[in-house]
């Protein structure tokens, strides 16, 4: 990359850094305020009810407590407890957790996000490379009855919750046919190693989350892309190759390539309600990821814990958003060599 | 109108076919209850019955009827779609039309805030908030999924508005010293109701499938029976890995119809009203 096309590249870069730091803090700002809001302080009832059960058993209750109200300062001023909360978040403190007390919040979490990573990442590319080429095959022969098909299962598919492909999933091919395994992340009774029986292991469990995931979201991303394609189709630039006498598959190439990048945005866009649909996936399945220690954590009311979770999640969200900007930028040329702002 | 708008929608074989699956729910929605008068919530008999002739759709493990339950649920998460797409659209609106006509720092403002609410994950805040609190009535998750779910709304009517506002006949309007309400109403809230029309239709199902979710991990309605929440207790009932198919299976062919019902619909006004995608 020539120097003088580094600095709109650093710039644009820079800017959506700043974004996404300033949401961030949005986000984490909201997380702070939400249990002091609410009508019936969730908080003051938690400490309440801690103390109550302090009687029963002081000493570990009374640590517990203490705890919690050094953690969410509530004897000081708000500002104070304000300004405190960010500072802890930006050293990655995440404070205790109630439920597995005197555990940190981010040692309880720590052996569950490894399996909500490897479970959404590749389902997610999985589902976004499958569902952009059907789309754009549809899109390409339209009216025909490829097209058609592609459509008209694609508007019912992309309707079907996660979740609810899960069950299905779970009742035909582990229920009916007992071919997959029907819940967790490996058997039980086999410990967790690098060796071959436990990765095979792994394996089997992971087919039928992952086919959820990955069917769910293939219709949303080849209706998108269908609709692209036909709209580049038409386009000054297209009609004009055509009338040139290009070979269809050149032009092709050139309509594949604009539809790449406000696919590319759709992805980043798309991450937090795919992650909230792998969640409960996740329940469904009782796979051992982070939307079962989040289920855990919600009906213990862990509240410190449910912090932790969204605090994790949302950076998650904003890294993976950097990431798809990162992408962007070398993707499309107007950005990589400086023309024009991109969108 | 009629012969413009009208007429077309109905010569479109996908259009007919999207509402009258989406027409027979709502009617067993709010027939169905009629029909079928029986308590959703109370003891009707042996539990876990496959269906039978007395229970159409067999019972739950607390012996529930399931056909009830899902007749009420149904219209309960239908009512919840409605409200979520009122909110999302009321303040869709306001955000876009104001960004749209004012301009300057209101439009940097008002887009900033869209954009920050758009990139902060709405499902997972939704989950927050409901997780706080201790009661949650069907307005509650609505207002809760409502007040997340209007931002890519509010960018896309802007800016179909800002195309709009420099075009000649707005300039007169403006010349002829008509007020920015009066602009609103007249001259460019008509020109955006098709649009806006097909939002509405994919918050309903926004919000649909919003409330499914909450429901499954526990945060849903407290009182009442929605869709999810049918989902929900056949889960924690494990109706899956016991084979109770009956449990689970009608209320997710329900969701899916609903909202695949719309899309459908969305599809074929997009394909009527826009002339890009108007069959050649």
């Amino acid at each position: 990359m020539p120097k003088s096309a580094l600095k709109p590249f650093l710039k644009y870069i820079g800017r959506r850094l700043f974004f996404l730091v300033l949401t961030y803090l949005v986000a984490i700002t909201i997380i702070f305020i939400l249990p002091r809001a609410i009508p019936g302080n969730p908080l003051a009832t938690l400490l309440q009810r801690i103390a109550v059960q302090g009687a029963a058993n002081p000493e570990t209750v009374s640590n517990v407590h203490k705890a919690l109200m050094e953690e969410f300062d509530i004897d000081k001023p708000i500002i104070i407890q304000y300004l405190r909360f960010i500072g802890r978040l930006f050293t990655g403190n995440l404070g205790t957790s109630i439920h597995y007390y005197p555990k940190k919040c981010l040692d309880v979490l720590a052996p569950f996000i490894p399996w909500t990573l490897f479970l959404l990442i590749p389902a997610t590319l999985t589902a976004w490379i499958i569902g952009n080429t059907l789309g754009a095959v549809a899109g390409n022969k339209r009216g025909t009855w490829i097209d058609n098909i592609v459509l008209n299962s694609s508007l019912v598919i992309s309707q079907i919750p996660y979740y609810w492909l899960g069950m299905l999933l779970i009742y035909t091919f582990a229920v009916k046919l007992n071919i997959f395994p029907n819940q967790g992340g490996y058997s039980q009774g086999i410990i967790p190693s690098l060796n071959i029986k436990f990765i095979l292991d792994v394996l089997h469990h992971y087919i039928l989350p992952f086919l959820s995931i990955v069917i769910a979201a293939i219709g949303g991303w080849a209706i998108g892309t269908r609709l692209l394609v036909i709209y580049e189709l038409d386009a000054d630039y297209t009609v004009f190759a055509v009338n040139l006498g290009m070979r269809d598959s050149t032009v092709f190439k050139y309509v594949f390539r604009n539809i790449l990048l406000p696919q590319i945005t759709g992805l980043a866009l798309n991450l937090g309600s795919a992650l909230g649909g792998a969640l409960i996936t996740e329940l469904i399945f009782n796979y051992p990821g982070t939307g079962y220690i989040l289920f855990r954590a919600l009906s213990t009311l862990d509240y410190p814990l449910i912090q932790a979770i969204f605090v994790i999640l949302i950076v998650a969200v904003y890294l993976a958003n950097f990431i798809v900007d990162f992408v962007y930028a070398i993707v499309d040329p107007r950005i990589r060599l400086g023309q024009g702002e991109g969108s | 109108m009629w012969k413009q708008m009208i007429r077309p929608l109905f010569k479109n074989p996908k259009f007919i076919v999207g509402l009258t699956i989406f027409l027979l729910i709502v009617l067993m929605a709010l027939i169905g209850p009629v029909v079928y008068p029986k308590d959703p919530t109370s003891f009707a008999g042996m539990p876990e019955q496959p269906p039978s002739k007395d229970y159409p759709l067999g019972t739950d493990t607390y012996g529930g009827d399931l056909l009830a339950k899902l007749l009420n649920g149904t219209r309960s998460s239908l009512y919840i779609g409605f409200l979520v797409a009122i909110i999302s659209m009321i303040i869709g609106l306001l955000v876009g039309i104001f960004s749209a006509m004012k301009g300057g720092i209101v439009d940097e403002l008002l887009m900033s805030f869209t954009n920050i609410v758009l990139t902060i994950p709405s499902i997972l805040l939704a989950i927050l908030i409901a997780s706080y609190l201790r009661i949650r009535s069907l307005e509650v998750i609505a207002v809760i999924l409502g007040v997340l779910t209007w931002p890519w709304f509010a960018r896309a009517i802007r800016a179909q508005l800002m195309s709009l506002i420099n075009r000649e006949y707005v300039y007169l309007s403006r010349l002829a010293g008509y007020s920015d309400f009066r602009l609103a109403i007249e001259d460019l809230i008509p020109a955006i109701a098709t649009y806006a029309f097909m939002a509405f239709i994919l918050f309903i199902n926004g919000g649909i499938l919003g409330e499914a979710g909450l429901s499954l991990i526990g945060l849903g309605p407290t009182k009442g029976v929605t869709l999810g929440v049918v989902l929900q207790w056949a889960v924690l009932m494990e109706a899956v890995r016991r084979g109770l198919w009956w449990w689970f299976i009608p209320p997710g062919v329900v969701i899916v119809l609903l909202t695949s019902s719309l899309l459908i619909i969305t599809t074929a006004m997009d394909e009527v009203f826009n002339p890009k995608l108007r069959e050649r």
